[in-house]
């Protein structure tokens, strides 16, 4: 019964029905897209590396599940970033979640477009909504983040049991 | 790693399978117990795979927000290094009522404050929460769950949903109040009216902060900030509605006054834990608040 409530009044505010298990996460993040030639670690940020710099942001699909973006706190030129650790946060639905760096180095730029319009993360997390360019200390940290096939396979099982 | 002296409260929770089996554990192993106040006394709770949920519960103290916000960000660091070695056991939640305080997420707009951020007419803190000002006070419970959302659903909306699940289940059940939500406006309203409020931060799927419920709060502090960024809808509280429903007028005073507040809290706190347990499939432990006041945790 209280189950039944449950589902009703949530399906009610999400406008669902109610024949399915309610979930929140629109049906979209099967299509999430996952770039090749990127690396992706398992807390959803992605890292293009060119040459010496990397720039990191969060993946299609992370975007995807947060919702809208209304925020997005990043750290300083010259600081540093430790592989797994976080750098920043990204602000949706009233909740502020980390941001964690996929590898270690010094932060050379930052995108200060961010902060007037953090809805590119949303509309375009690979491209105008990167968030950060760093010099990677270890280089060899890339070697462990994975790939895209990887990384649709991981999305794709993450889903799935929640 | 902490160590205390503890009472086991289990509460009957029947399969709630919304929240999908993560593999971590097996609902359908669960059976019906009866609810128990001892967990001595029942062999059966050992068997069951209810996650355990540590409960520091304060719910008649009124606490500095500093020192509160101190005790999570201590816990969140401690539970995050028991996440790296995966012996990440049991969830916490904090129940308390707060000093007069104003309080900012990360986005917070100045624009949403009928004061000057300089000289505020109460603590003002900047805090790491999602979401806008709102006000705390006494009167007003909070409940700081830091939860570990890969033991329930790796979904920040979901989680958002549940808690607001749990206030409107108490709002309903327990003092026969209609609540909702609000599409879009995170955080559960009877009517036009904001009854409680929902902010959260999350690191690597732990969470904390939390939801704030009016239950017998004074009001006019709200008046002073634009609360949660929303213009155009008020803030209530369950004793004013009770007593609106009740045909009392907001000024009709009973020299017992402060009985009923506390009679009022009573029942409310006794409700939220019993939801939040359902709704969240825990079994609370509450543990001695002495831990989070010794220096050595």
């Amino acid at each position: 019964m209280a189950l039944r409530i449950w589902a009703s009044s949530t399906a009610n505010a999400l406008k669902l029905s109610t024949a399915t298990r309610p979930h929140f996460s629109p049906l979209s993040r099967c299509f999430s897209s996952v770039l090749d030639g990127f690396k992706y670690a398992n807390s959803h940020e992605w890292v293009k590396h060119e040459r010496s710099l990397a720039t990191i942001g969060i993946t299609d699909h992370a975007q995807d599940h947060l919702g809208e973006v209304v925020f997005v706190d990043l750290p300083e030129t010259g600081g540093s970033v430790t592989k797994a650790t976080g750098f920043g946060a990204v602000e949706s639905v009233k909740a502020t979640s980390d941001i964690n760096s996929p590898i270690s180095g010094e932060i050379v730029e930052v995108n200060s477009k961010l902060s007037e319009t953090p809805g590119l993360i949303n509309s375009s997390p690979y491209e105008d909504g990167w968030m950060i360019k760093v010099k990677p200390s270890n280089p060899s940290e890339l070697e462990s983040l994975m790939g895209a096939k990887e990384y649709t396979k991981f999305c794709e099982e993450e889903d799935a049991a929640h | 790693m902490i160590v205390a002296s503890y009472s086991c409260l289990s509460y009957l929770i029947p399969p709630w399978p919304i929240r999908s089996n993560s593999g971590r554990r097996n609902t359908s192993r669960r059976a019906a117990v009866s609810q128990i106040t001892s967990a001595e006394s029942n062999p059966l709770v050992q068997q069951t795979n209810i996650r355990r949920c540590n409960c520091y519960d304060m719910y008649k103290e009124v606490i500095p927000f500093s020192e509160a916000w101190s005790w999570q960000k201590s816990i969140v660091e401690k539970r995050k290094t028991l996440i790296d070695i995966n012996e990440d056991c049991s969830d916490t939640l904090i129940v308390l009522q707060h000093q007069p305080v104003y309080t900012l997420g990360t986005a917070s707009s100045e624009n949403n404050l009928n004061f000057d951020i300089k000289d505020p007419p109460l603590p003002l803190y900047q805090t790491e929460r999602g979401g806008e000002v709102t006000y705390h006070g006494p009167g007003q419970l909070l409940l700081y769950p830091i939860m570990n959302l890969r033991f329930q659903k790796m979904d920040l909306h979901w989680y958002m949903r549940a808690l607001e699940e749990v206030v409107i289940r108490v709002l309903s059940s327990t003092f026969s109040l209609k609540a909702s939500r609000v599409d879009g406006l995170t955080g559960v309203w009877v009517g036009d009216k904001k009854l409680a409020a929902i902010g959260i931060r999350v690191s690597k799927w732990l969470t904390y902060h939390g939801l704030a419920l009016n239950v017998s709060t004074d009001l006019s502090p709200f008046s002073r900030i634009i609360p949660c960024g929303i213009k155009d809808r008020g803030v209530g509280s369950i004793k004013e509605l009770l007593r609106e429903s009740n045909g009392l007028s907001s000024t009709s005073g009973y020299h017992d006054d402060n009985d009923d507040d506390g009679k009022l809290i009573d029942i409310a706190h006794e409700s939220l834990l019993k939801e939040f347990c359902e709704v969240f499939q825990l079994e609370l432990c509450h543990q001695s608040v002495s831990i989070l006041r010794s220096p050595d945790k």
